[in-house]
């Protein structure tokens, strides 16, 4: 990466900052108002929405800070270049994006396979994704896999009385 | 005397000890893997321990500790890479020592220091902590609330590359203690109706997803090195132990500064062994005779950096059992383990469980003996876990990630909650917000809020906030904290400036 190519990525690395500020502060004035909701107590000054108030109030603060702040450093013809920034950063993060998708997939598997048979599948199925291919590396896989599913619960169930979940596969 | 011995007698049990060597093991392994931080071991080993005996579990988290602490200077002497952010000055002098055909020495070098920084805090642990307990017991809920507000405010301004940001996540984790019931009354807080934020977010599953489920997806941003595993030295490797001892001991004067050094910053909220390794390293590089040998193999340098980590451990302690308060991500875990069993930590600790107190100054000591024999005995065996490549470390962490998010409640709605914290803990890292005060907020927030209304509740004046000494000389301390950041904040960028426009 040249300098002028790693200037432009700071460039979109400030405004996304800057745009997680300003989400921040959105959030912060929706919650404040939000708290109004919060029912009072006769039995003290400050009640159970004033520590979140006051919490909101100075993330607000903060953040009108940190946009002024972002704001300045952001010169102006960064704002063009942002969209294809945002597409270079994500094409060389896609492992994240697959990791995580095939993550959030395996949490939503837990309930219904059970807890084993989800761990198996995506312990065995991420190391394919991630791994250099081999004989003995896929023996590996499959080895890991076992441990880290069938194993681990085992072991939570008979060494620590944590019953992982059976899923609905199993119960059904 | 008592407690002493009844702690003395539960460490010493034969169940203990075994837990405290797998635990020392598995810190050491779990540090030597590049991108597996000592943090993310304690948060994994959490789980595990709540089925133990409450100063059982500390005793094997302690030792987790102990031995991550140390175990991060396998990768930073072996492959320049730091396995933990608190090796990274280990990386100065024990890497090129390594290259220069001497790992075993630059390994043991490592070892000696760690063990000597470890006794050495834990003997300022024992000294200090009660005498700061007695100290906050008369602290009000004034004093106590302007604590916390310093405590966080230091954070902020400490950890990471941003004064704002460091704030912003520290309020947010103060926000997030705010969902679920009011720790006063009992009211239920911005849970929308949705049953799994009736009870607020559980602080473990906040802590598993900010911490490890973000760091584990960061590891695999470069889809290069996620395939490789990094080869080690091949050679046959001699350690020279006792003669690296005596080596060692023969710098008493930058050992105990070092050990100083860290014991102080670990005492400090927020700064921890990630800087306690660096301070201790340029104050050995300035006192030496031969600064210019700094940075080429010299063992001063590895001895400072290792004592300065190490010896963190215990300063981080003084706080949390003097105080209540948390210094950093790791201490807040082991406030976070005693707190599942029921026990409140605060400046009572001492009085109310000093047995449990008792006991983890002398799980200290011990975990650091464990930690010298374990790595003694079988570091050629350590030398291969640098070699695990990341594409086995992701998954199965992942996997160990969920049983520890289930194990707390037994709750599926947990996982969800796991996966949408982890991926906003990926978010905030990449967009370079420091999480180590975000977690502190969520700790925090409770004691403070409690605190705060309380306060308010025996004197409706809040001027005493002001008006109370002890309380006006912790929130002027966090106002200094903020301005002294921005100030050297504001020095770098100036720094930096003059040395763009030179370069230009």
């Amino acid at each position: 990466m040249n300098n002028t190519d790693e200037n432009h990525s700071l460039e979109a690395g400030e405004i996304t900052r800057f745009l997680s500020y300003v989400a921040i502060l959105a959030a912060s004035v929706a919650l404040y108002f939000s708290a109004e909701h919060i029912p009072s107590s006769r039995f003290e000054v400050l009640g159970a929405a004033a520590f979140p108030r006051f919490v909101f109030a100075a993330i607000f603060l903060i953040a009108v800070i940190a946009i002024v702040d972002s704001l300045r450093k952001i010169p102006g013809h960064a704002w063009g270049r942002f969209g294809s920034e945002v597409q270079h950063w994500l094409k060389t993060r896609y492992l994240v994006i697959v990791c995580f998708v095939v993550f959030a997939a395996y949490l939503l598997l837990v309930p219904i396979l059970g807890f084993s048979i989800a761990s198996f599948a995506f312990v065995f199925g991420l190391q394919m994704i991630l791994m250099p291919r081999k004989p003995l590396t896929l023996l590996v896989a499959v080895l890991v896999a076992l441990v880290f599913s069938f194993g681990l619960n085992a072991l939570f169930a008979e060494f620590f009385n944590v019953f992982l979940p059976r899923g609905e596969f199993l119960n059904g | 005397m008592d407690d002493f011995l009844t702690a003395l007698v539960q460490i010493f049990a034969v169940s203990t000890l075994l837990y405290m060597l797998v635990g020392s093991v598995a810190g050491i392994i779990a540090a030597a893997i590049p991108g597996f931080t000592v943090t993310m071991a304690i948060v994994l080993t959490l789980p595990l321990t709540f089925t133990m005996e409450p100063l059982q579990g500390v005793a094997v988290m302690l030792s987790v500790y102990v031995g991550g602490l140390t175990g991060g200077l396998i990768s930073a002497a072996l492959l320049g890479i730091p396995g933990t952010p608190s090796s990274v000055a280990t990386t100065f002098d024990a890497f090129p020592m390594a290259r220069k055909g001497d790992p075993g020495r630059a390994l043991s070098l490592g070892v000696w220091a760690s063990f000597f920084g470890t006794l050495i805090s834990t003997l300022f642990l024992v000294v200090a902590a009660p005498p700061l307990a007695v100290f906050a017991v008369k602290l009000g809920p004034w004093e106590y609330f302007s604590l916390i507000v310093f405590a966080l405010t230091i954070v902020a301004s400490l950890v990471g590359d941003s004064v704002i940001r460091g704030l912003l996540a520290g309020l947010i984790g103060l926000a997030i203690s705010t969902v679920g019931a009011d720790p006063i009354l009992g009211r239920p807080r911005f849970d929308f109706g949705i049953e799994m934020l009736e009870t607020g977010l559980p602080f473990l599953v906040v802590l598993i997803g900010i911490f490890a489920i973000s760091q584990l997806l960061s590891e695999v941003e470069n889809a290069r090195t996620v395939r490789s595993g990094a080869k080690l030295v091949t050679d046959a490797i001699d350690f020279k132990t006792w003669k690296v001892m005596k080596e060692v001991l023969m710098s008493p004067v930058n050992l105990i500064r070092s050990s100083v050094v860290g014991v102080l910053i670990g005492a400090l909220p927020g700064a921890g062994g990630s800087i306690s390794n660096l301070v201790a390293y340029d104050q050995a590089k300035r006192a030496s005779k031969t600064p210019e040998m700094f940075g080429t193999g010299t063992p001063d340098g590895v001895i400072a950096s290792e004592a300065g980590n190490s010896a963190t451990a215990g300063g981080g302690l003084i706080p949390l059992i003097g105080l209540g308060i948390p210094g950093s991500a790791v201490d807040a875990i082991l406030m976070a383990s005693l707190m599942v069993h029921g026990i409140s930590v605060g400046p009572r600790l001492i009085t109310d469980h000093g047995d449990l107190v008792y006991g983890m100054f002398i799980a200290m000591a011990v975990a650091s003996f464990m930690m010298l024999i374990v790595s003694v005995l079988s570091m050629r065996l350590f030398l291969r876990v640098a070699e695990v490549p990341k594409w086995l470390i992701v998954p199965t962490v992942l996997t160990c990630c969920v049983v520890g998010s289930f194990a707390l409640n037994n709750r599926v709605t947990d996982l969800y909650l796991l996966g949408i914290v982890g991926l906003v803990g990926y978010a905030l890292r990449t967009l370079g917000y420091s999480l180590a005060p975000l977690v502190l907020g969520v700790i925090l927030g409770p004691i403070a809020e409690t605190n705060l209304r309380r306060a308010l509740m025996t004197d409706s004046d809040p001027t005493q906030f002001l008006t109370r000494p002890i309380s006006l000389i912790f929130l002027i301390a966090a106002v200094l904290s903020i301005g002294w950041a921005i100030r050297s904040h504001l020095k770098t960028n100036k720094m930096n400036g003059v040395k763009d426009a030179n370069a230009s």
